[in-house]
């Protein structure tokens, strides 16, 4: 040893992940309440789904806020002569802004019974929900010097996640509706297999990189974070509730809600593990 | 030069534009932090964050063993991906030297552009300082802009007593700089980011610039250094 070096922040911290955590589910959310027009077993989602949508956007758009080290300033990212749309911040910044306001019109057009202006809002709400996730991707991918960020996988990783965190909230709205259920039973089941898909090939190429991705690998899996990572993210939040989901008592809704409970157990742990781990080396360069 | 340019933020080799640049010579480099206090001299850079900072690494066996010194600072890249990633423009460079600087009254402190910076240059100011208001924001070394545009060097340069680092415009073929890039073999760090930087070292071994495996089991005592500086550093 007798290494000395100075030490450093991660510049992002947890708060991040849980943002990522309630804009995933949020933008889900509200895609199934916009399914709501086009598909009948998502009628009963329509209004419970959008409420709980539009407090996690709110609740996120707070956060993100909060954990700026200047919170007043975050009105800079609506100043037309400072935006640098090199940045996916901000784009997201717009993305979010925008998603909030059609979210307040559809809740408009909604209560006023407008079906055709709602139906419409439920479209362009949908297609600026679908941006959320891929924008927070993006705000990782784009830094090309952090191992497991930067890969191609993450804006698509982030909308899997967001839609198998949003389908397992979905299911305890659902109540006792087993249509709707064993609809997004099979929601959890693709988006989860896909996640694990995405997860298996960002630790191949991760562990098979350069000097920091191999340790990033290293402390990603048997590390500070094998357990959040491999443990809770990997094993317990997205392998369990596969397994239980293919069994027969994960048809049952009991079943469907315990997969629902591990599924959110598990996003939020990858989410926290891909953000944390893509900075831990980095602190000691 | 002009095949090394691969966007137009980049200057180096441009004709009529100044590009400077640092030659760091560590076989000169002494460990004895003069420039790290210089620069906290010349910008009351608050504790527990550095604008420069000098790490080392004890390398050889037993008795035949020595201090590698690896003087650190922003790389004022060519292409700096801190611009790019920075959502309101608060981070810039400044065509005519390349200087990478800040409008600290547009930082929202998103720390983007720490997160991007692959050189950890970057920090975030606390939220209280004695003597300016400038604070909650991030900030990092800029090449004593204030003094290079007096026709003087940084502060760090001036001081240092081994004259291990050297500060001149790299598109001047004259300055002493571009004599010592041409002549000499020299490393900078990171260079498969792609970032341009334009801090050269002359004698940088690669164990030294590489991320070191030891940080994988780092001794229980830096847990502790590290736990103590994120308890008091929150930023």
């Amino acid at each position: 040893m007798g290494d000395y070096n100075v030490f450093h922040h991660m510049p992002w911290s947890g708060a991040y992940a849980i943002y990522f955590f309630v804009i995933g589910i949020s933008a889900a959310l509200f895609f199934f309440s916009a399914l709501s027009w086009y598909r009948d077993d998502f009628k009963s989602l329509r209004t419970s789904a959008f409420y709980v949508s539009f407090g996690l956007m709110a609740a996120g758009g707070l956060l993100l806020i909060g954990d700026l080290a200047k919170p007043m300033r975050f009105l800079n990212i609506l100043n037309p002569f400072y935006l640098n749309f090199t940045s996916p911040l901000a784009w997201g910044g717009l993305n979010l802004m925008s998603f909030g306001a059609v979210s307040v019109a559809y809740f408009y057009m909604m209560r006023k019974k407008d079906d055709t202006n709602s139906r419409r809002l439920a479209v362009i709400g949908s297609l600026l929900a679908l941006g959320l996730p891929i924008y927070t991707g993006f705000d990782l991918t784009v830094h090309q010097n952090r191992p497991v960020w930067n890969s191609p996988l993450m804006p698509v990783l982030f909308v899997a996640m967001s839609l198998v965190s949003g389908a397992a909230v979905a299911s305890f709205l659902a109540g006792r509706n087993e249509k709707l259920l064993a609809t997004l039973r099979q929601f959890m089941l693709w988006s989860a297999g896909a996640v694990g898909a995405m997860l298996v090939s960002l630790l191949g190429t991760t562990a098979y990189g350069g000097a920091g991705q191999e340790l990033t690998f290293m402390f990603m899996t048997s590390g500070a974070l094998g357990a959040v990572f491999v443990g809770l993210g990997i094993l317990l939040g997205t392998a369990a509730p596969i397994a239980l989901l293919l069994a027969p008592y994960g048809r049952q809704q009991n079943g469907v809600l315990l997969a629902a409970g591990l599924i959110l157990v598990g996003g939020m742990a990858l989410r926290y593990s891909i953000l944390v781990g893509g900075q831990i080396v980095q602190t000691y360069f | 030069m002009s095949e090394l340019r691969l966007s137009s933020i980049e200057t180096r080799g441009v004709p009529g534009k100044k590009r400077y640049a640092m030659v760091i010579d560590l076989r000169r480099c002494i460990g004895c932090d003069a420039c790290m206090v210089a620069c906290k001299a010349e910008f009351d850079v608050p504790l527990g964050v550095f604008r420069t900072w000098v790490p080392y690494r004890v390398v050889g066996t037993y008795p035949n063993v020595r201090k590698q010194f690896l003087p650190r600072l922003c790389n004022h890249c060519d292409d700096p991906p801190c611009v790019r990633s920075c959502p309101v423009g608060a981070t810039y460079k400044v065509e005519d030297g390349g200087f990478v600087l800040q409008h600290y009254e547009r930082c929202i402190g998103c720390k983007a552009c720490m997160a991007s910076c692959p050189y950890n240059a970057r920090f975030l100011l606390p939220k209280h300082r004695t003597y300016t208001d400038i604070t909650g924001v991030v900030d990092k070394c800029t090449f004593c802009h204030h003094r290079v545009t007096q026709g003087l060097v940084p502060a760090c340069v001036q001081t240092c007593i081994g004259r291990a680092r050297i500060f001149g415009d790299l598109n001047d073929p004259a300055s002493e700089v571009s004599r010592l890039v041409a002549t000499l073999p020299t490393q900078v760090l990171r260079p498969e980011e792609g970032t341009k930087p334009h801090v050269f070292y002359i004698g940088a071994d690669r164990s030294l610039t590489e991320h070191g495996r030891a940080v994988y089991s780092a001794p229980e005592v830096l847990d502790a250094d590290r736990a103590a500086f994120n308890r008091n550093h929150k930023g």
